[in-house]
């Protein structure tokens, strides 16, 4: 929203306060100020003239050639392709020399003829919407006087951010932003203006009558004889300055109004509009509105039709052009309404279109103001027009009334909230020059809030401390540190976990952590024979391109291994991220936090790849979590290989995870050049599973003796079977074992010798050569009986 | 014999010269000393030496045989720094300045500056507890006091699903949760994925990553806020910070700040970092609202709070240079790797 500071200081008196500091404390007290404009600087040189003569251009059907006084002693010519040029008009003539708003004026000749200057339309100057001719100024200065000295064209306008007024309806309008103003720099806010609508009482009422429960408050008054069609030149440079164009002098009023006030107003043509009936239609209607566009309304919008239910306007949003104002109007009913904000900003939401009205209404305007507004509106235009007549009492249907807000608060309150000691003087006069009505009572306070701050910005005492602070300043706050009783707090094991595994993948591993988005992403699923279901979708999926949430991990990051397999011959990464793997009983969405890594390599075989893996989880449940998994057969997604793949499990036997071999079929679309494997496992499962604690050998002081044996070990038994044979043989020794070799060579059919190494000892004597020997046998015996010989 | 003795001595003198290398050594110390050496065979003769010169005999064959033995020390020990010298001078020279292959992966920028802000909090006594993506209605709204007809609850807003929840909007969807959890003594922060239904360009991304961080205690105040968020900034920018408080609006603040922070890479004079502007826009923060607090079963009389968030992908781009925010949801690793385990 722009806000003009000539216009403001109608209201507020800011002589003495630079423009920086206008803006640095408004910025700190109220809103944000994105933009400065200096209206007005780059016109130069472009004063008041009078055409002496006017002659047709020899060589042009449109141009004519002028002589005008420019103040100058010489009359200048200039040649001028205006249609409205006449002798004895007074324009704005820019010299040679001279900046139009920017663009330099320079001696040119137009079709052979020698130009000195240029006379200018008002759009040209960028003080008026009309460009139809240059301007025809009503003047009694002397000719030559610069421009801005005839029209308060130099201006400071600012651009405020309108998501920093969200909350703040008050705002909308410049009375209300110079009572801010009012209140930053401690000057006095001048009251408003307006005409006596109570000399109107007698007048016979207008017909409205209010149907929807959306519109609460509903006011509006007849006038007529309006014989003036356009609007003050100081009144168009402030609407074009605030980036509305000027139309005609009616609808520009309540342009005006609305910039003023923040208060929309609706003009229709009362000799079309006899009546108001504010309705919500239960079918949809078409509507011409006044930008000439056809907007289709939805049923149950709220539409304001004429007395015959005819409808003139989409309420809260735009008028009906066939209602509309024109230069033929002089009779008009106005409109000064209020409606519910959600039921206009769900409006604009169907309608697709956004207003000036409708971004003012979805802010929760005050229901007071339509009545003011009006009694302003009749005061200008008095003045403009003084043969106008009002011919209607003001007629006014005010179905909701917001609560008034009482707020009771102890000064100790705001000062044990804001931390700052404040004189209770000082937080009086803030709230009083904001428009609260306060009562002190000692130590307390009672606080009447503003209407204009009543429906939905101030409600609470939370809210006044607010108010106070930020007129106090917050940058006089002194900061203060924090009195806590101190405790020593423990952090989230998963959460430090997360890091942990994260730094040791990157550091041990070279594998490097990325972030995916939480789509599922189907089209390169299918395309490389992944099967990924997803329990949830969005119901919007416009900017996401996906719909579907990912109930796995894995196929996101294979989609990244594919993007990077053109650039690296050893792709690596891994993610902590979540999925949705389920609903539960309530229909929630059951999260998991998952851990993927997936490996891919030009160099590496699948085997090599599929080892790193284990070495990496085995490495992450030892080192960081002091847990272990167990790799166990069992049934893997789809695109994992059908027998180079494994389930995760923890010691209780939950499963928590799967990896493996990636299918050659998804490889082959993943990355073919590539070998590829893949992980993923419930970190949170993983995290909170139990701690095996690693048995600590005592230390014998007696000496140990190292055995080897060869086992002869069917392929059907894998290597976790052979722990599990050693771990079950009972012996009263001390024994530790480890594995030595495997050997296969062609002559061993379906087999393969596994060598261990056998420490034993024992605490309390040094083993006899019978000790060794009985070991020796019954090891061998224990293996016969699971099926395995010893090697011959 | 002393004939003899003084041949050996000089046929050994004469072979000495002729070693060249440790093996030469080692064979003229057999041929003289060894079992059979010529040394070794003339110590016999000794018994058949008379008495008178018996004395003299054994040293001068103690002379000679020192003689040996000394030599060709000195001679091994000659040849030993000659061989060193010749590795030496033969060795490869090595180009220390070739590349090398660390072996190391990447940690995602965010993660890098995430544990960065962390241990900041950390070191004040806060706890870092998380939150989940999916999220109910009720937590990521109603909870935090955002009226049922607020815009932020539109479909063209919030990723709604087809379950009836959302892809939590804020980090804020965990605060009723972590108040129950903590109660009136809480000082946590809470990291979080987040999600907004609109449209990814440069600057704008639909999935960005937001901390949040609650304190509760009897008064807080808004000077609380500001000295502790001051103090925080410090640390994260790892120098001393000025930072401004500006009106904000949010539904579970009251009152609501926007908290700047003057450029800490222009000092405020405007540079591309800020925008030219001087400050940084990065925490949006307040006093947490009576309702907040009276949800999650405090006595908003009694306790007060402040609640803060970090533009944390923001404070990202800043810290890593990055000037795409589309890179922090890609695999692209070209961009990623270099990031190594620091920025």
């Amino acid at each position: 929203m722009r806000i003009s500071i000539n216009w403001i200081k109608d209201f507020v008196d800011l002589d003495g306060i630079e423009t920086e500091e206008l803006i640095k404390r408004f910025n700190l007290a109220t809103a944000e100020i994105e933009d400065v404009f200096y209206m007005g600087q780059n016109t130069k040189h472009v004063v008041l003239a009078k055409i002496l003569s006017v002659e047709n251009h020899p060589k042009s059907d449109h141009l004519h050639i002028l002589k005008v006084d420019d103040g100058s002693s010489e009359p200048v010519q200039v040649v001028c392709g205006a249609p409205n040029v006449r002798v004895g008009m007074v324009t704005a003539f820019a010299q040679v020399g001279a900046s139009v708003n920017g663009y330099k004026i320079s001696k040119a000749k137009l079709v052979g003829v020698e130009s000195f200057g240029m006379c200018c339309s008002e759009e040209e100057l960028g003080i008026g919407s009309d460009n139809s001719g240059i301007m025809d100024i009503k003047t009694n200065k002397k000719m030559g006087t610069e421009l801005s000295e005839v029209f308060p064209i130099n201006d400071v306008v600012f651009e405020i951010d309108n998501k920093s007024l969200t909350n703040r309806p008050d705002l909308w309008g410049h009375y209300g932003i110079a009572r801010e103003f009012a209140a930053i720099f401690d000057r006095k806010l001048k009251p408003l203006e307006v005409d006596d609508l109570k000399q109107y009482e007698k007048l016979s009422k207008l017909s409205i009558k209010v149907e929807s429960e959306n519109c609460y408050r509903y006011s509006g008054i007849a006038v007529d004889n309006v014989t003036e069609k356009r609007s003050p030149m100081e009144m168009k440079i402030r609407l074009n300055y605030c980036g509305m164009r000027d139309i005609n002098l009616l609808a520009d009023m309540t342009n005006y109004l609305m910039l003023e006030l923040g208060q929309p107003m609706h003009a229709f043509d009362h000799s079309i509009v006899g009546g108001i009936v504010v309705t919500e239609p239960e079918k949809e209607i078409d509507m011409l509105t006044l930008e000439g566009g056809v907007h289709k309304v939805a049923p149950h919008s709220v539409v304001i039709c004429d007395e015959k239910r005819v409808p003139v306007a989409i309420a809260g949003i735009k008028g009906g052009l066939k209602s509309g104002i024109t230069d033929q109007t002089n009779s008009l009913l106005l409109e000064s309404a209020t409606f519910n904000a959600v039921a206009i900003r769900k409006a604009v939401k169907k309608i697709g279109l956004t207003t000036d009205a409708s971004v003012r209404y979805e802010k929760s305007l005050d229901p007071e103001l339509t009545t003011v507004a009006i009694a302003r509106l009749l005061k200008i235009l008095k003045q403009i027009d003084g043969g106008i007549r009002v011919s209607s009492s003001l007629t006014d249907v005010y179905n909701f009334k917001y609560p008034t807000h009482k707020i009771d608060v102890d000064y100790e309150f705001l000062n044990k909230r804001s931390g700052v000691k404040l004189e209770k003087e000082k937080v009086n006069k803030i709230l009083t020059s904001l428009g609260f009505e306060i009562k002190q009572n000692g130590e307390s306070l009672s606080v009447l809030v503003p209407s204009w701050r009543g429906t939905k910005d101030v409600s609470i005492k939370e809210d006044l401390v607010e108010e106070v602070l930020r007129m106090y300043g917050y940058d006089n706050i002194v900061p203060q540190s924090m009195n806590f009783n101190l405790m020593p707090v423990e952090q989230e094991k998963e959460h430090v976990n997360e890091y942990a595994v994260k730094r040791l993948l990157a550091e041990k591993y070279g594998v490097s952590e990325v972030h995916s988005h939480i789509w599922n992403y189907v089209d390169f699923n299918k395309a490389n024979h992944i099967d990924e279901v997803s329990y949830v979708s969005l119901l919007d999926s416009s900017n996401s391109g996906q719909s579907g949430i990912r109930s796995k991990l894995v196929p996101t990051l294979l989609r990244f291994v594919s993007e990077n397999k053109n650039n690296f011959n050893d792709v690596r990464m891994c993610e902590i991220g979540r999925v949705v793997s389920g609903l539960d009983k309530n229909n929630l969405a059951i999260e998991n936090h998952m851990l993927a890594i997936c490996l891919a390599s030009t160099t590496k075989t699948e085997k090599e790849l599929y080892f790193e893996l284990k070495t990496m989880l085995n490495n992450i449940c030892e080192s960081l979590l002091a847990t272990k998994v167990d790799y166990v057969e069992g049934k893997t997604s789809n695109y994992y290989h059908p027998i180079n793949s494994n389930l995760i499990a923890l010691k209780n036997g939950t499963v928590i995870g799967e990896m493996g071999v990636n299918h050659p079929k998804v490889k082959e679309g993943v990355c073919p050049k590539h070998n590829l494997v893949s992980l993923e496992l419930d970190f949170e499962k993983l995290c909170a599973a139990e701690e095996v604690k690693t048995v600590r050998d005592k230390v014998s002081k007696y000496q140990s003796v190292a055995l080897d044996f060869s086992f002869m070990v069917p392929n059907t038994i894998n290597y976790a079977k052979l722990e599990n044979i050693i771990e079950t043989f009972k012996t009263k020794l001390n024994m530790t074992y480890s594995l030595k070799d495997v050997y296969h060579n062609e002559s061993m059919k379906n087999e393969k010798s596994y060598t261990f190494n056998f420490v034993i000892g024992s605490m309390d004597r040094t083993l006899e050569t019978k000790d060794i020997e009985k070991f020796s046998n019954s090891l061998i015996e224990h293996f016969k009986q699971n099926g395995i010989e010893l090697k011959i | 014999m002393k004939q003899t003795l003084e041949q050996i001595k000089k046929d050994f003198n004469l072979e000495l010269g002729n070693v060249k290398t440790l093996s030469d050594a080692e064979n003229l110390r057999v041929k003289f000393l060894g079992k059979k050496g010529a040394i070794t065979a003339v110590m016999p003769m000794l018994r058949d030496v008379p008495a008178e010169q018996k004395r003299e005999m054994g040293m001068l064959l103690n002379e000679v045989k020192n003689h040996v033995q000394n030599s060709l020390d000195e001679k091994i020990k000659q040849l030993n720094e000659q061989e060193i010298e010749n590795q030496i001078n033969s060795a490869e020279k090595i180009d220390i300045t070739m590349p090398v292959n660390l072996g190391v992966g990447s940690l995602h920028p965010r993660t890098i500056i995430q544990k960065e802000v962390e241990d900041v909090f950390i070191s004040m006594g806060f706890v870092v507890d998380t939150g989940n993506e999916v999220e109910t209605e009720f937590n990521n709204f109603d909870a935090v006091n955002v009226p049922s007809s607020h815009p932020a609850r539109d479909v063209q807003d919030t990723f709604w699903l087809t379950n009836g929840e959302v892809l939590k909007t804020h980090t804020s969807a965990a605060q009723n949760r972590i108040l129950k959890k903590y109660g009136t003594n809480a000082r946590v922060i809470f990291p979080g994925r987040c999600f907004r239904n609109e449209a990814v360009d440069a600057g704008h991304e639909n999935t960005f990553f937001q901390i949040e961080g609650v304190i509760v205690n009897e008064n807080v105040s808004v000077a609380n806020l500001i000295y502790f968020m001051k103090e925080m900034l410090s640390k994260v920018f790892k120098k001393e910070v000025e930072v401004r408080l500006r009106p904000g609006f949010f539904p579970f603040t009251e009152p609501s700040f926007e908290m700047d922070v003057k450029c800490p890479f222009c000092g405020g004079k405007g540079c591309p970092t800020c925008g030219g502007s001087g400050w940084i826009e990065l925490c949006p923060c307040g006093m947490i609202h009576p309702n907040v607090l009276k949800m999650a079963g405090i006595d908003s009389n009694k306790y007060s709070g402040c609640a803060f968030g970090l533009g944390f992908d923001r404070l990202v781009m800043i810290k890593s240079g990055l000037n795409d925010i589309r890179v922090l949801n890609s695999g692209n690793l070209k961009i990623l790797k270099p990031f190594k385990l620091n920025i």
